[in-house]
């Protein structure tokens, strides 16, 4: 199918508040996980996080918008004006173009609040802006408010697939020819006390820090952030002379069908085998994949075999590796952020590594570029989010043609 | 004190899975009676509420039978007394 040029990229990240920062921190192996803050420790077991430290909301935002920004909505707008601004799009391109945002959590902050001072505090009423902040659909509405899009527009809910099937529904767009542009990505703030409970409940967060693939993981590491890309049918992006960074050559999506926690080996392969087909590539034509690599047990030894039964022989020859472990699981923006460590990784031929590696796992014996980022120029990637309930989506990532 | 922990235990499971508590024997492995790694976290849940008492994620990694349930919430509650 017909490729879709990325032309615009926009993030905030624990790492870094905008691409450069995000990326620089990658090639370099430094992992923003560190002490929780701005949580009581003594009411919580998790104790570490890769939090966004330098974010000042009164700084991108006039008081009188904030008040109606949950911290979703809130990196959500910072991530889109700047692929917006990198795109260098005008107005008549915004008003035509759609928007596609991913959220695995939403506005739990404000839903939070709500509930504590109903619950705890007793209180009667609630703010009246809770519904408009706290919704699931928020940061879609407050990024076409805050740029003019009146195309398309909706909101993509998959957990921590969310911005990749955001992303790929936004190409799926641009080939029906529904639209020429769109802005795509995906947003999350899960740092609330009820939300970390929940994580904590489920047995699923390391303790120390997150370390994908390495024998002595134990699970995955929260983090929060927004992710977002400018999609362009590649004749669009020609004519009005676009700047592309990389190319979308295929989307994959699958479902488990199976545990609503425990990932699947088929699903995951099923994915990656769709994203191939769809980009019209062998599999020996693909030479790193960003890894969905989350650090716990189960994601990475299966995401590992359902990486062998797709790939081969070309498995031990693949660069493999998980951001993750230096961004941490920003949830419904992980796939996004990732997508953009894998365009630059693509434009400057430098893989990034998976930080915090010790030895590898048990059945974990995959290339997964330990520790320091590799100088190895590579023309195609896959980039792999698998979620939670067994919702997948891949995205095939590649260099654009000279000309 | 056993018993009891047994006994509740035993129910939890036959709520879970749609089993009779009589069909339910110390010694069955987790597995056979179809409890997968998010259903054990679920069952200590249970317990954890009814008892007031935590098991650490690697205890919870080292459980294979009813039995090691049973025993091990024996022995979280003796080590609080």
């Amino acid at each position: 199918m017909d490729p879709v040029a990325i032309t615009g990229l926009g993030c905030i990240s624990p790492l870094g508040v905008d691409p450069e920062r995000h990326w620089n921190a990658l090639r370099q192996g430094f992992s923003a996980i560190g002490p929780l803050i701005g949580q009581d420790p003594d009411a919580l077991k998790v104790q570490v996080a890769a939090q966004i430290a330098e974010f000042e909301p009164g700084a991108h935002f006039p008081s009188t918008q904030l008040g109606l920004l949950d911290r979703h909505s809130q990196f959500a707008l910072v991530a889109a004006r700047q692929a917006v601004a990198d795109a260098d799009l005008d107005d008549g391109t915004l008003s035509r173009m759609a928007a596609v945002v991913g959220t695995g959590c939403g506005g739990k902050e404000t839903d939070e609040i709500t509930y504590q001072r109903l619950y705890r505090e007793g209180k009667s009423r609630v703010h009246p802006f809770t519904i408009p902040r706290g919704m699931p659909s928020a940061a879609s509405s407050q990024v076409t408010m805050d740029l003019g899009i009146q195309g398309p527009a909706f909101t993509v809910a998959s957990a921590c697939a969310s911005s990749n099937h955001a992303i790929a529904q936004a190409v799926l767009m641009i080939r029906a020819g529904l639209v020429d542009v769109a802005l795509a990505g995906g947003t999350d703030a899960p740092f609330t006390h009820g939300l970390l409970k929940s994580w904590e409940a489920l047995r699923v967060l390391a303790p120390d820090t997150c370390r994908p693939f390495s024998a002595d993981r134990k699970g995955l590491v929260l983090g929060e952030g927004a992710g977002m890309v400018v999609l362009e049918s590649l004749d669009h992006a020609r004519r009005r002379g676009a700047k592309i960074h990389a190319l979308i050559s295929g989307v994959g999506m699958s479902a488990d069908a199976g545990h609503i926690t425990d990932p699947s080996v088929d699903g995951a392969a099923r994915a990656m085998t769709a994203a191939l087909n769809d980009a019209g590539c062998a599999p020996d034509q693909i030479d790193y994949i960003n890894a969905h690599g989350t650090g716990t047990l189960h994601n990475d030894i299966t995401e590992t075999q359902a990486i062998h039964q797709v790939f081969g022989d070309h498995a031990k020859r693949l660069k493999v590796s998980s951001t993750k472990s230096m961004h941490g699981h920003a949830l419904g923006a992980a796939g996004a952020l990732e997508l953009i460590a894998t365009v630059r990784a693509l434009q400057s031929g430098i893989l990034p590594p998976t930080a915090n590696f010790t030895n590898p796992g048990e059945g974990c014996d995959l290339d997964y570029i330990p520790n320091q980022a590799i100088e190895v120029p590579c023309q195609r990637a896959l980039s792999n989010s698998f979620a939670f309930g067994g919702l997948n989506a891949v995205l095939v990532v590649e260099k654009p043609p000279v000309s | 004190m056993k018993q009891e922990i047994e006994q509740t235990l035993k129910e939890s499971i036959a709520r879970q899975k749609m089993l009779s508590v009589d069909d339910i024997h110390l010694d069955d492995s987790l597995e056979s009676l179809g409890i997968t790694s998010l259903d054990s976290i679920s069952l200590v849940f249970d317990i954890e509420d009814k008892y007031g008492i935590e098991v650490p994620n690697e205890e919870l990694k080292q459980l294979r039978t009813v039995r090691d349930i049973v025993e091990g919430v024996e022995r979280l509650l003796a080590d609080r007394n």
